[in-house]
């Protein structure tokens, strides 16, 4: 024990130094710290702005139910706050969520007429891209391993001490095994010090602290090793890290490039725009149409509505539901195929990444902070299930009883008990997720 | 500059001395001739198709100080890159200290120190660091006063001692690296060119303390193209040409060199030879 | 500098040529880099032509399914809406900038702002979050690497095989060597940039300005002079080729990979910006004192009812020789839509002012500086976005407003009040199909060329100010060398 302590005390003191090392170093841990806390603030304000759009939903809401007691009127002026608050691991991770909306707002109308709306950041912003803890490792790390690692037997080579180093330690492990080991501990500790500071403010669970930590490990361990495999027999320092540097290219940018060619050609989509186009088309044509024509429609999938469609006049707010839900119905396919399509991309995406080892880490630390495109899918599904009850508590009372009691009022369904009820995880990907 | 001051402070040491030194451990070496320290018995190495070493043996022993003496590419420095272990012989075998070097690496280490050529330690580090550190990777310490000691043995100025080797001249650093390999105390001593780009002061001091290190029974084998200091600080050398041992012959007294044998490992050989 | 001097630049040029092409590395990476370029002005070229097409035909299907629609009450085709559709800008096939991060189509209804919807980036994959095929990514991103790749040793390789006190002492100019190599570099450049070019160049049949080309290639030729300069002046501080390397690898991953990310979370945490929906509130809590268009009864129109029927001298809305209900909705649609293009307008100073902070990094990274530089003068940066935002605005309003006034002088009023008694009483709140074809046709234009190239100003100086400064450093270095 002493015997290792003493090889690694001599190897710190000597990585100390060396200037550069330092220097590169302590970037790293700015930079890390910088993602981190630059993490839990877009975190933090996301939780507030779900904070205050919950009491401002409340407020409006109970507005209109003081201006509005017909349930057509309150169905039509009354939104629904959706929302997906962010998990405690999203601020190392921040994931799709600057692309994919994390809140709704949401009626009774047809739901394909209003669930594309974005709520987007800004978009120059987006594009460029946000700096998180999850860049910083897979994208960012593997850079500062290649610089730290790639130079150091070519290093000893090219100033001529190798031979002596190596019949001068007592041992491979003495020289090289402390070297690394010294090199590789205060890499991670740069890195994920910030982390577990940030895990601690976020309130992360232990267990995922140590999944993380475990993931990581290995991908730097994966990158180290490979530094040192190449590096082992070289005795030109930038030659090595110009092919590490190539490496990391390709399993950075080219393969996920030529990934996202290859999905792109092999999963249609229909266009985003159609969607709404069939649904608005669907809606608008529905005044001209016959009542009955829409209200055969709507029976045919609602068959528990049949004896309730009669209309005494020429608007009524049922007739008027009826053709938003036939006209998100007409458009279900198109909506399905949309869906199907993401999903597949993704799929399809996760096996582009076990050949880019980033884009494998950035997948699973996403997933785990569920902050990647499943939770969004996973969120757009919890809107419509959300959707679905907004209806079955609005019909009776827009078929048969006419205006909703007070009591039924304060009863009605809202997102957050809507997803606390959620007893099975949908089914998103096609398979169930864990 | 310190060379000057060097030379101010310790006048050239006079062939008379190098000489009884030798002769002592002449002396030495014939009572101890038979336990060989370093044993090279028909040694062959090549890369590829391309043959280094031919048939090679020869043996040093305890307080013997052996010169390999040859021209460029004679296949000095594979002979001792294959004593140290890096080279792994095609055939025959290399013990040290009756080990065979390939099967016991690290032991070996543990035995030899090695000067490189071009001794280059850490130029950000001063001398004093620079030993502290080989040493700690060979698992030894030394006191600040041992370190002293051997920095005045190997007569390095006292006001370089603390001072980065950035500034160091060739001859400085090969004196640091020489008080290194006292410092480990190792038996055995396998010298890379030592005195190439010395001056010739430089170079007495250090053949005087070669001797030194003789007399107190370490083995020393050194490479090297220096016909005259090989002669002047060796008590057998080997002539080596085109990986073959052409000749080995004690060194003559009073440093008279047999031109014949030493042309045989040089330039001249061929045209006579063949 | 002398003819004598001239001729022996592009001497140390050519030799340093002859290097590269008898080294493996370098002529792999050239190739490369040549692949890469051309590949992604291919690719994104046909995308962005495949996008624009696309664009165009729902355009034209949108404007036609609009005055295609059957006789119907008017405010129901202020309900039935339109969508407008953004075409890319011509340069856009070079740097399609925010344009998957934004939708590119919008739906325009009446009493509302709608945002723009689908945008790309969400059936997307995920997989290019660190850089996509563009030329912009591989000119802005990839192409440093390059040149740092085939010209970290330049100098450092003289120095470390002493040849460089050989050239020096053989009269050669500390600052020649310099110019030679880097008149080297500046060829590899100029390779690079001629597929950008040749690119750039196209776009001018299809209506883009020759000023835009040219400030967009010059824009680019700048931002790699600054790695030219960087890479000479790193080669000649470093004494070692390893050093130079190792230096350049790391600023290079600190201005292309971490400033730009660094630039745009700074922004976005010193400028926080309120989503859509939280604004909603507030603007529905402005447009509710308006009072409901749909309501005539509002005691919000009481007013604009007391002064109607001042103005026509009559004593009850029936006797209005127009339609009361559509003077209301168009009323009120002009009160809204002011509440609504104030707080659009708040909305977008905020993003404005993310985007300039963000900018202000041009200062420390050339790789942000040509990023809004790109980005500004292709068309493609949050100010054309918000451009194609008013724009849009403006067609809704008046074709809302045009609906309006059909409302008001074609329909009856009572036949209006009428309108759900029965089915015939329906059919009769209607108005002639012919009255569609105030739609005005909607073809987006971003900025014009000059506009775009001022706005782009602080980006070219903030390269100019790199070169300067590089440039400076180099000469004191070269002076020096040894």
């Amino acid at each position: 024990m002493s015997y290792l302590f003493l090889h690694l005390k001599r190897e710190f003191g000597f990585l100390l130094r060396q200037k550069y090392l330092v220097v590169l170093l302590l970037c790293t841990f700015a930079v890390s710290a910088f993602a981190v806390i630059s993490g839990l603030s877009e975190v933090s304000q996301q939780r507030e702005t779900i904070e205050r759009l919950k009491s401002a939903d409340l407020t409006e809401r109970l507005n209109v139910q003081t201006q509005q007691t017909d349930a057509g009127m309150l169905a039509y002026y009354t939104f629904h706050l959706t929302y997906s608050a962010p998990s405690n691991l999203a601020f190392a991770a921040l994931g799709e969520r600057d692309i994919y909306p994390w809140k709704h707002r949401v009626n009774l109308l047809a739901l394909e007429g209003q669930i594309y709306e974005s709520d987007a950041q800004n978009p120059e912003l987006a594009q460029a891209g946000k700096i998180d803890f999850a860049f910083v490792l897979s994208a960012l790390a593997p850079l500062i391993v290649i610089l730290l690692f790639h130079d150091l037997f070519a290093n000893e080579r090219t100033s001529g001490r190798y031979d002596l180093l190596v019949t001068t330690s007592s041992s491979y492990f003495a020289l090289w095994g402390a070297r690394i080991l010294v090199r590789f501990i205060l890499l991670l500790v740069c890195l994920m010090l910030p982390f577990y500071g940030g895990a601690y403010v976020a309130g992360s669970s232990i267990y995922d602290v140590l999944l993380i930590t475990t993931m990581c490990v290995a991908y730097l361990v994966f990158w180290a090793a490979l530094c040192i495999w190449m590096g082992k027999q070289a005795s030109s320092a930038p030659r090595v890290a110009s092919a590490l540097i190539g490496i990391w290219v390709l399993v950075a940018f080219i393969i996920p490039i030529l990934g996202d060619l290859a999905i792109n050609k092999i999963v249609h989509s229909p266009k985003g725009g159609e969607i709404v186009l069939t649904q608005r088309e669907a809606v608008n044509d529905a005044w001209d149409l016959p009542k009955q024509i829409t209200m055969d429609a709507f029976v045919a999938s609602n068959p528990q509505w049949k004896d309730h469609v009669d209309m005494q006049s020429e608007f009524e707010w049922k007739w008027y539901y009826a053709f938003q839900q036939v006209g998100d119905e007409k458009a279900a396919e198109l909506s399905h195929a949309y869906r199907d399509a993401a999903r597949k991309k993704y799929q399809l995406a996760g096996m582009v990444s076990w050949f880019s080892p980033a884009l494998l880490l950035q997948r699973s630390l996403t997933r785990k902070a569920k902050t990647d495109a499943i939770a969004a899918f996973r969120y757009e599904h919890q809107i419509r299930g959300f959707h679905k009850c907004l209806r079955e508590f609005y019909y009776p009372w827009l078929f048969i009883k006419g205006e909703p009691t007070k009591a039924a009022l304060n009863n009605m369904p809202s997102f957050s008990k809507t997803i606390l009820n959620e007893k099975d995880e949908p089914e998103v990907i096609g398979v169930q997720l864990k | 500059m310190t060379t000057s001051t060097a030379i101010n402070q310790r006048s050239p040491i006079e062939p008379q001395r190098v000489e009884q030194t030798r002769n002592k451990a002449s002396n030495t070496t014939q009572a101890t001739k038979n336990e060989a320290v370093i044993e090279v018995d028909s040694l062959n190495f090549s890369i590829k198709n391309n043959i280094i070493l031919k048939n090679l043996s020869f043996s040093v022993a305890a307080g013997e100080v052996y010169a390999l003496l040859g021209g460029n590419g004679a296949g000095k420095s594979s002979t001792l890159k294959t004593l140290l272990g890096f080279n792994k012989p095609n055939k025959g075998s290399v013990k040290v200290v009756g080990k065979e070097v390939s099967k016991a690496l690290d032991f070996v280490r543990g035995k030899t120190a090695y000067l490189p050529e071009s001794a280059t330690l850490y130029p950000h580090l001063t001398a004093r660091e620079n030993v502290e550190y080989f040493l700690s990777l060979a698992d030894i310490k030394k006191s600040d006063e041992q370190i002293n000691a051997a920095f005045n043995r190997v007569a390095l100025q006292q006001d370089a001692w603390d001072r980065n080797m950035q500034t160091y001249s060739k001859g400085m650093r090969q004196k640091t690296a020489i008080a290194l390999a006292i410092l480990r105390e190792a038996p055995i001593f396998l010298l890379d060119e030592p005195t190439s780009g010395l001056d010739p002061v430089a170079i007495d001091e250090f053949n005087q303390l070669v001797r030194e290190l003789a007399l107190t029974g370490a083995t020393i084998l050194m490479v090297t193209h220096d016909v005259y200091g090989a002669c002047q600080v060796a008590n057998r050398i080997g002539l080596l040409k085109n990986g073959e041992l052409v000749g080995e012959f004690n060194a003559p007294e009073n440093g008279r060199i047999n031109t014949e044998q030493v042309h045989a490992a040089f330039g001249d050989y061929k045209s006579r030879g063949n | 500098m002398s003819i004598n001097n001239v001729s022996k630049v592009v001497l140390i040029a050519k030799d340093e040529w002859r290097y590269w092409l008898r080294s493996k590395l370098a002529v792999t990476v050239l190739a490369i880099g040549l692949i890469l370029t051309l590949s992604s002005v291919v690719v994104t070229a046909i995308t962005m032509l495949e996008l624009s097409h696309t664009r165009h035909e729902l355009q034209t299907t949108s404007d036609k399914s609009f005055v295609d629609q059957p006789d119907r009450h008017p405010h129901r085709m202020v309900h039935y809406g339109h969508y407008a559709f953004r075409t890319p800008a011509p340069l856009s096939t070079l740097d399609p900038g925010i344009d998957a991060y934004t939708g590119n189509s919008i739906f325009l209804e009446g009493h509302r702002q709608n945002s723009a919807m689908f945008a790309d980036s969400r059936q997307g994959t995920a997989l290019t979050k660190l850089g996509s095929l563009t030329p912009a990514f591989i000119v802005q991103t990839l192409a440093p690497l390059l040149l740092i790749l085939i010209g970290y040793s330049g100098i450092s390789r003289e120095r470390e095989s002493q040849t460089l006190s050989y050239l020096l002492s053989q009269g050669t100019s500390g600052v020649t060597l310099i110019a030679g190599k880097g008149l080297a570099l500046l060829s590899v450049v100029g390779l690079i940039l001629t597929p950008l070019t040749v690119s750039a160049l196209f776009t001018l049949g299809t209506d883009e300005s020759l000023l835009a080309v040219v400030s967009f290639v010059v824009g680019y030729a700048l931002y790699l002079t600054v790695w030219v300069l960087l890479i000479l002046l790193a080669s000649s501080v470093f004494s070692k080729n390893s050093g130079s390397f190792t230096a350049l690898a790391f600023v290079w991953i600190l201005l292309c990979i971490v400033m730009p990310r660094v630039a745009s979370t700074t922004a976005a945490i010193v400028v926080p910006s309120a989503g859509k929906i939280e604004t909603d509130f507030a603007v529905k809590a402005d447009l509710r004192k308006l009072g409901d268009g749909h309501n005539t009864n509002d005691p919000a129109f009481e007013q604009f009812k007391q002064s109607l029927l001042k103005k026509y001298n009559v004593n009850s809305i029936d006797e209005l020789p127009v339609n009361f209900r559509g003077l209301v909705a168009s009323e009120s649609e002009a009160k809204q839509t002011e509440v609504l293009n104030q707080f659009a307008q708040q909305r977008m100073q905020a993003e404005l002012k993310q985007t300039q902070v963000s900018r202000y990094f041009g200062w420390v990274s050339p790789m942000v500086a040509i990023r809004s530089l790109s980005m500004i003068v292709v068309g493609t940066s949050i100010e054309t976005h918000h451009r194609f935002l008013r724009e849009t605005e403006q067609l809704r309003f008046d074709f809302v407003q045009g609906l309006n006034k059909v409302h008001i002088e074609e329909l009856d009023y009572q036949d209006d009040m009428n309108r759900n008694a029965d089915a015939a009483a329906t059919k009769k709140a209607r108005v002639s199909a012919d009255n569609w074809k105030i739609l005005q046709n909607f073809t987006f234009h971003s900025d014009s060329a000059l506009v775009r190239a001022h706005r782009s100003t602080s980006a070219f100086l903030q390269l100019l100010l790199w070169i300067a400064v590089l440039a400076g450093g180099i000469k004191f270095v070269g002076k020096r060398l040894l």
